[in-house]
């Protein structure tokens, strides 16, 4: 049955024959059913013609009661082969005289009863035609004549048919066999050729050769122009797709960025230019997983598992790590990959860039220490301004004391209290100078004290409450000119946000960092009732030259703050609400009491 | 020194200038004129919101001979201004409500002819002295800490 499946010639074949024999036979039982009943309607009419005969003859020995004449008259029956008996009978059914087509004699059969209409009466039975017929003289009957004939010659020529039968039939198929063999060709050929065709589309991707056509009009010829036809639209798409793929190729090549596409299982097939440029590496060397090689073996096993991590979900990449150059010097470089899907959502393919962000990194350093000695310049102004006042005061002292010798010992008290809070400023001032390339403990409640002491003038200013509330033995491991810098910001911020007359209030107490990673940290919040933070300010609050104090900041201050809170792997947060009459901003600061080194 | 300034050659107790008369603030209408006629000191307005500044400064230019008062806010100091009309106001620049130059050029507007000296602790006296002139005002700046021996030598300078 497979093989009947696999081949439309067979299939044809097979149908061909079916069908001629088919055919074949029916007519051929048509005919011989046909010649049959002749053969049979014949072989009733020349017995009942054989009966008239043996009748006509045996009227006189019936009349004349001479059996012997009437056997002689029979035995005449010797000559038809198939007459198995033949007998005589009296008109009262008595038997008068009969033939035995065998020699030896049988009993005589005795007459079957004939109705009194009938002049003869036949019958088939038991492999075997009977005819009984009425011999009449002078319109009287004188007697019957009973003839048994076998069907030996209804089988003989039944059986020479079916040979007949056989050898035309087999003939037939044999010589439609041929015919169809030759005929099939011009329908399965053409289609052969189709087949030939499309497996050569398929396997050598050349959408430009054509199906040859049959020359008929028929259904064969339709497909060969349908498919010729899809091979043009096809041909046009795929030369759109090449000249798509080349602008891409173009474009990728032309941007200053390294770009490159890997598969779903993440090996590397493709990269532009610029890539083989920077790397100075060829595509032999970078195929697959080969960009390992331009990767700094320090960063790489991360690499590798933020990798396989973004190939295992699909989820976009997005890492900073440096690439080797050509020239041996690492850059930095951000790398982005996003997925590209099919209509199933299924990755077919990773896009990645790598932009070299080595300028940007230095920039922005610059800028840290930009607003580092920005922000020095302004706490330098604010302590000028802390130290000026009391020395005023402690000038003006020492005059009146030179000036009225009775009221000396009041003056000079006067002035040492002024002195004093000249050496508080520098005292605490000092702590912003201290060296912090190494971390320390920090005593959080202490900083925060010493940093609120010195912005005592500007509080003082603009009758600024300051609610301290602090936790007992806070401590963390960092940088302590840099935890001093982060909430002398905070806190500058928070002055420069409140009318006269404001509030602020600090607290500090254990708490967990909130990125989920269960660490130990300390939560200090910097509440302050000013006027809040607008929506449209609160996302880019962060961002460097972000601000809307022109004249006073740099716009760095919280953007460095940030920094600075990131290399102490701390959280800062802002809330604020601009309802008038409730307004208020909130930064939360996480920072871990220890951090996590590598 | 200036001449006629020798205190610090006399311990003590110092030799007070002669005092001037000055021509108050010819704004003063015509009929006000008998009196101020009358004044022999020059009338200098102290405002520092550190309190012990504003008071220290007064009771050394009253030993100067001066007639100075001392108040501690800008508000108060307008009150004052007006109803004492001083010949100079001496004020310290970073204060709360009204900063210094705002209250100079309040003061101004109701003593015309004041002559109006600001000293600040902050270094940033020239942006501050840009402020007031764009508004058509000559402030004089001082910067804190000013002895009080220039302080006087100013305030006759120009007088």
């Amino acid at each position: 049955m497979s093989a009947l499946r696999n081949s439309l010639s067979r299939k044809l074949t097979v149908m061909n024959m079916l069908v001629s024999g088919g055919a074949l036979l029916l007519a051929s039982l048509a005919f011989f059913a046909y010649d049959l009943i002749t053969f049979r309607s014949n072989l009733i009419n020349s017995t009942s013609v054989q009966a008239r005969i043996i009748g006509t003859n045996a009227v006189s020995t019936l009349i004349f009661n001479d059996p012997p004449s009437a056997e002689k008259t029979l035995s005449a029956l010797r000559a038809s082969r198939h007459i198995v008996y033949a007998g005589i009978y009296t008109p009262d059914g008595q038997f008068f005289s009969g033939y035995w087509r065998q020699q030896e004699t049988f009993p005589p059969v005795s007459l079957p009863a004939l109705s009194p209409q009938e002049t003869e009466h036949y019958w088939f039975q038991d492999h075997q035609f009977a005819l009984v017929q009425i011999i009449a003289f002078q319109n009287k009957p004188v007697g019957f004549v009973y003839i048994t004939s076998d069907l030996e010659a209804i089988y003989s020529r039944l059986r020479s048919y079916a040979i007949i039968l056989l050898v035309i039939v087999g003939a037939s198929l044999t010589a439609a066999l041929a015919l169809s063999r030759v005929a099939q060709r011009a329908v399965s050929q053409p289609i052969l050729r189709l087949a030939d065709t499309a497996a050569l589309v398929s396997r050598e991707r050349d959408y430009s050769v054509r199906a040859t056509a049959t020359g008929d009009q028929d259904e064969v010829a339709l497909l060969v122009d349908a498919f010729n036809e899809m091979l043009v639209e096809i041909q046009k798409r795929d030369s759109a797709l090449q000249e798509s793929e080349q602008q891409f190729r173009s474009l990728a090549d032309s941007i200053p960025q390294l770009a490159w596409m890997a598969e779903a299982t993440g090996d590397l097939f493709w990269y532009n230019h610029r890539w083989y440029e920077f790397t100075g590496t060829t595509p032999e060397q970078m195929a697959g997983w080969g960009w390992q090689a331009v990767h700094d073996p320090i960063t790489l096993p991360e690499v590798l598992i933020k990798w396989r991590a973004s190939l295992a979900t699909g989820e976009p990449f997005e890492m900073i790590f440096p690439l080797r150059g050509a020239n041996g010097e690492f850059r930095d470089f951000l790398t982005l990959a996003m997925p590209v899907r099919d209509a199933q959502g299924q990755v077919v393919r990773w896009f990645g860039t790598n932009t070299d962000i080595t300028e940007q990194r230095r920039s922005a350093e610059a800028l840290r220490q930009t607003e580092k000695l920005a922000a020095t310049g302004r706490l330098a102004a604010s302590i000028a301004h802390e130290i000026n006042n009391p020395l005023e005061a402690v000038i003006n002292l020492v005059y009146l004391a030179r000036m009225q010798p009775a009221n000396v010992a009041k003056y000079l008290t006067l002035a040492d209290q002024e002195l004093d809070r000249i050496a508080q400023i520098t005292k605490n001032t000092l702590g912003f100078y201290r060296d912090s390339t190494s971390r320390t403990d920090i005593n959080i409640s202490q900083l925060l004290q010493e940093v609120l002491a010195l912005y005592n003038g500007k509080l003082l200013f603009k009758r600024i409450t300051v609610r301290p509330e602090y936790a007992q033995g806070l401590h963390i491991s960092g940088f302590p000119g840099e935890i001093r810098q982060i909430f002398a910001n905070l806190i500058a911020n928070a002055i420069e946000a409140l009318p006269t007359n404001g509030l602020i209030t600090i607290r500090a107490a254990r708490s967990w960092l909130p990125d989920g990673s269960h660490r130990r940290a300390i939560r200090i919040t910097f509440f302050d009732n000013g006027t809040g933070i607008a929506p449209e300010h609160r996302r880019r609050i962060f961002e460097p030259f972000y601000t809307t104090k022109k004249d006073v900041g740099t716009g760095l201050g919280l953007w460095l703050t940030l920094s600075l809170v990131a290399k102490h792997q701390g959280v800062l947060r802002m809330r604020s609400n601009i309802r008038p009459g409730n307004s208020w901003t909130i930064f939360s600061l996480y920072l871990p009491e220890a951090p996590i080194t590598n | 020194m200036a001449s006629g300034w020798q205190f610090s050659s006399v311990p003590g107790f110092p030799s007070f200038g002669e005092p001037k008369w000055i021509p108050a603030c010819a704004s003063a209408p015509a009929g006000e004129r008998e009196r101020l006629e009358d004044r022999r000191k020059l009338r200098i307005l102290v405002i520092d919101d550190e309190q012990l500044i504003a008071e220290t400064v007064e009771e050394i230019l009253k030993h100067e001979g001066f007639d100075a008062r001392a108040v501690f806010t800008s508000a108060a100091a307008m009150v004052l201004a007006e109803e004492w009309q001083p010949d100079i106001v001496l004020s310290d620049v970073i204060m709360p409500g009204l900063n210094g130059i705002e209250t100079g050029i309040r003061i101004r507007e109701l003593a015309p002819q004041c002559r109006v000296i600001l000293f600040s602790g902050q270094a940033a006296t020239v942006d501050l002295l840009e402020k007031a002139r764009s508004q058509g005002h000559r402030f004089e700046i001082l910067a804190k800490p000013i002895k009080p021996e220039q302080l006087v030598s100013v305030i006759r300078g120009r007088s």
